[in-house]
This record gives structure tokens, sequence and C-alpha cells, in this order.
């Protein structure tokens, strides 16, 4: 069976010997909803990062949809790259251009129509909550609009699994809330969802598969499960 | 490649220029001096070089014949003359044109009523100045020459020293080529260094390389091209001023006709233009590497 993301044997020691994930064996099937969670230092973003090839495994393999990706030219990583939908952690919103040119930006990069363009950014945009702040850069926003924005970026071009390192860290518990709906709707209309995540109750009420990392070590793979730190 | 993406990367390269204004026209600076520099090399170069073709053309032999020849043996040295490898031009100039030339050098009436005293003789071109002793020799080797100068002596040291001078100007173009590369990368890789960020978003979003390139190698293109630019008319205004005052003060040098510059000139807006490019092109590759 293919399996969308599958990691096998996945370690990753960075430069300075910093262990950050230890022998992580992992299957992500296609509409699934996982929360990755545990303390801070544990290996979440890493995890993240390893997925859309920001870094490399130190041993092991990563395959999407069947493809190793840790085997890719270096021209084939942008294609993979426009399959997965990342919120970052740090944002990285182009600081220069404002919030519509920001989500338009991830358009234009896989050469969309300008109609296209015109008539999907908005309606991301206002998904988000954040059509009364279309002009502005991303300096003039507060944390949680930045990331926000970033969400934005990462739904407008209907990617096939939307990857979240800690969408709701900087919201307040309702926006919070409201940001979980929506990625829970997302995840319902079939793409599949990603989220690195603090938000304890968050997970606790929305019972989702729950992968827990200590240490770099994946202890814990429950579904419908809980945040629950302590094992 | 779709043409809206080529106006996206036209419309984001203006877009930068403008964001970074100052570091722009610190680019185009950094250009315009690094070509007006290089340029008034090359305008030095390619006149010293001008003078020395000149000088080096006006070298020609000339082989005087004997008394005795005849119509017949003139008509066969000619041939054999011209049968030298290295020979461009052969002109016959027979006693009586050599009389003329000569009363017009020396005035008319001193040579009145004396019999012709001057030889036949062929004034040869070679087509190489280098090639002016060996061919000397063999004339003289043909029946029928008396005598053949081409002031020996003089022309090896010409020749000895257009060589160096030459030598010397490539020698100095070809260094301040490769500061004006440096400068002009340098300069370009500054206003890349501050937007590494923004290329390692676009890479992390799954931009290409290409896509990320374009923009910044127009923008590179269109600073070059602005500073080539500003350097050709100072380096055009510069030289026609030159070529005015030496002309009118010193009328013995001949320095080349502004018209042949401006080829030159669009040789080097070529090169700021490709510069430009060159040098952002260069300078975003690290940052690609994401
Ligand atoms: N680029 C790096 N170079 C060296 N060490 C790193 C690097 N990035 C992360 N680490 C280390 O790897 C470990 C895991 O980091 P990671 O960012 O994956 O944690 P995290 O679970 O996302 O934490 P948080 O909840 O605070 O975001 C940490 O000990 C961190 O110091
Ligand atoms: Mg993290």
């Amino acid at each position: 069976m293919l399996h969308m993301i599958e990691m096998v044997g996945v370690s990753k020691v960075y430069p300075g010997g910093c262990v950050a994930l230890q022998d992580i064996n992992v299957k992500i099937e296609k509409g699934e909803f996982v929360f990755l969670v545990g303390p801070t230092g544990a290996g979440k973003s890493t995890f993240i990062k390893l997925l859309f090839r920001e870094e490399l495994p130190t041993r092991g393999q990563i395959f999407f949809n069947g493809k190793n990706i840790t085997r890719l030219r270096p021209n084939e990583v942008p294609y993979l790259r426009r399959r997965l939908g990342v919120v970052f952690q740090d944002f990285r919103l182009l600081p220069q251009k404002t919030v519509y040119e920001n989500v338009a930006f991830a358009m234009e990069v896989v050469e969309a129509s300008p109609r296209d363009i015109k008539k999907r950014v908005p309606r991301v945009i206002e998904m988000v909550g954040l059509s009364h702040k279309l002009n502005a850069r991303p300096h003039e926003l507060s944390g949680g609009e930045q990331q926000r924005v970033a969400l934005a970026r990462a739904l407008v071009n209907n990617p096939d699994v939307i990857i979240a390192d800690e969408p709701t860290g900087n919201l307040d518990p309702d926006t919070s809330w409201e940001i979980m709906k929506l990625l829970n709707e997302i995840n319902k209309k079939g793409t599949t969802l990603i989220v690195a995540t603090h938000a304890k109750e968050l997970v606790d009420t929305m019972r989702k598969r729950v992968l827990q990392l200590e240490n770099g070590r994946l202890v814990r793979d429950e579904e419908r499960g809980v945040y629950r730190c302590e094992i | 490649m779709k043409f809206r993406t080529i106006r996206y990367f036209f419309k984001e390269a203006f877009a930068n220029l403008l964001r970074n204004g100052w570091m722009s026209l610190a680019s185009v600076g950094a250009v315009a001096s690094a070509l007006i520099i290089f340029g008034s090399f090359l305008m030095i170069s390619i006149n010293f070089d001008h003078v020395a073709k000149d000088v080096e053309s006006q070298v020609e032999i000339t082989a005087y014949l004997k008394d005795s020849v005849n119509q017949l043996e003139i008509n066969q040295i000619e041939y054999q003359i011209k049968s030298i490898t290295g020979v461009k031009e052969v002109t016959f100039i027979s006693k009586e044109q050599a009389l003329e030339e000569f009363k017009k050098q020396v005035g008319e009436e001193l040579l009145e009523g004396i019999e012709n005293p001057l030889p036949h003789s062929f004034r040869i071109k070679v087509e190489s100045p280098q090639e002016v002793a060996d061919v000397a020799y063999r004339i003289q080797g043909i029946a029928g020459v008396e005598e053949v100068k081409y002031g020996k002596g003089v022309v090896e040291k010409l020749f000895n020293i257009t060589y160096w001078m030459r030598l010397l100007g490539l020698a100095i173009m070809a260094i301040f080529a490769v500061i004006s590369v440096f400068i002009i990368s340098n300069t370009i890789r500054i206003t890349v260094f501050a937007r590494r960020r923004e290329i390692n978003i676009m890479k992390y979003i799954g931009a290409t390389d290409w896509f990320v390139r374009w923009p910044f190698l127009i923008e590179g293109m269109l600073l070059g091209f602005a500073g080539s630019l500003i350097a050709m008319t100072f380096l055009i205004i510069g030289y026609n001023y030159l070529y005015d005052t030496v002309k009118l003060n010193i009328p013995m040098i001949s320095l080349l006709p502004i018209e042949e510059f401006y080829d030159y000139s669009l040789g080097l807006l070529a090169m700021g233009t490709f510069l430009g490019a060159f040098g952002s092109g260069f300078s975003i590759k690290r940052f690609l590497r994401v």
C-alpha cells in the first residue's frame, strides 16, 4: 500500500552534535489529521523540516507518495514543496510585500493565471480573517496576524498536505479555535494535515491522531489521542 | 515559461530597483566608475595601436633598378617581386616620375637643363610590417636590382617599441577588466545579501532556482546598462574634448576619429550589461542552495 508520508528509521543529528530525531518510523495516510506534540526541543520542527527538505535526515529514508524525497535532485525539490503548504514557526513572510502580495506570491511561483490569483487570494485571506489588512506589510502586523498570513499562503495553492508548525502559537484562545476549525474544515475536504502544537486544550478537544516526541524519540502514536506530556 | 511570468520578472526587477533605491544608485555608480576607468585605458590603448599602425604602415621598401634594364626586364622584375610571399602592393616609379617628384620637393628651377640622374624604382608595401627585412633581403637577390632601402635599424627599433606598447596596453586593460568585475559583483552582492532571507523564503515555498534568479538577473542587467550608459556618455564627451585638444596642439599625432570609438563604446555597453547580470547571478548562487 502506498502511504502519503512514510519515515523509515529516520535520525537527524545537527552539525554540532545535537541529536534532534532518533530512529523515527511513522506512516501518515492521505486525509489524516495528525497532531505533533512534545516539549520544547523535542524535535517537532525538525520533523517538519525533514518533510519539505529544509533539512536532510542523517540516517533513514522519507517517502512522499512512494517517492524517496531524500534522494531528490535539487531541481526536483521545488515541485515537492509545491505539494506541501507549510506554515513556518517563524512565519517567513516577505518583509517587502503586503499581505495580499505575500499570499499572491505563492501563486505566482507556480505560474497561476492573474485571473485565478485575483479571485483566490482575497478569498483565502478572508478565510483567515485578515481582509481588513490586505495592504499592510508584515512589520505592521501583530504576531498572530502574521501567523494567519502564513496560513493563508500555505492554503492558497490547495496543497495535498498542510504542515503547520505551531499555527496557533501566537493567538488568543478564541482565534486559536477559529484557526483550528478552519484547519479541520480543510482536512474534511480531503487535505492531509500535520500540526505541531503546544495547545493542550485544542488537542484534547479535537481527538485526532497524536504523535508525541520526546528528546527526539517517538514515544507515542495514538488515534483519537490527547495531549498528555507525561508517559 | 509563460509570458505573464516574464512580465512578472520585469515587474519584480523594477520594483526591487526602486525598493533598494540607494543600493541601486551605488551599484550604477560602481559600474559607471569602473567602466570609465576601463574605458579610458581602452581609449589610450586603441590610440597607441592606431598611432603604431600609422607609423608602421609608412614603412615601405624601395628597390632601385640598374640603369641598364629594359622594359622587358622591368616587367620580369615586377613579376618576381610580386611572387615573393608577404608582398602586398608593388608600384613602379619610372625615372621620369621620380624626377617629377624630386622637382616638386626641391623646386623646378634648380634642376633646369640637367640630365635625369635618377634610376627606375619599385615601391613595395608588405602585408605585415614585421616582414619588411625579410622581403627586402629577397628583393636584393633579384637580377637587375641595384639597391634596396627600407630604413634598416629604425624599423626594427620602431617595431620593438610598438610591440611593448601594445603589450602594456593589453596588460593594463586586462587588470582593469578584472577590477571592474570585482567592483560590480561586490556591489551587487551587497544588495543580494540584504535580501538573502527573501531568496530563501521563495525557495521554501516552492520557487525554482530560475524563478528566483531571473528578476535578479534582469535587475543586474538594468544596473549594468544604466552604469555603462553613464560611463559611455562621459567617455565620448571626454574623448571629443581630448581629440580636439590634441588636434589643435599636437597636429602630428592623429588620434582615432571619435566615430571609431562608437563601436568600442557599444562593446562597453554590452560588457556593463553582461557584468551586471553576471555579478548578480553569481552573488545569489549561494542563497539558492536551500
Ligand atoms: N539548525 C540547528 N542546528 C543545531 N541544532 C538545532 C538546529 N535546529 C534545531 N536544533 C536542535 O534540535 C533540537 C530539536 O529542535 P526543534 O526545533 O526540532 O524542537 P521543537 O520540538 O520544534 O521545539 P519548540 O517546541 O520549541 O519549537 C533542539 O535541541 C535544538 O536545539
Ligand atoms: Mg519548533
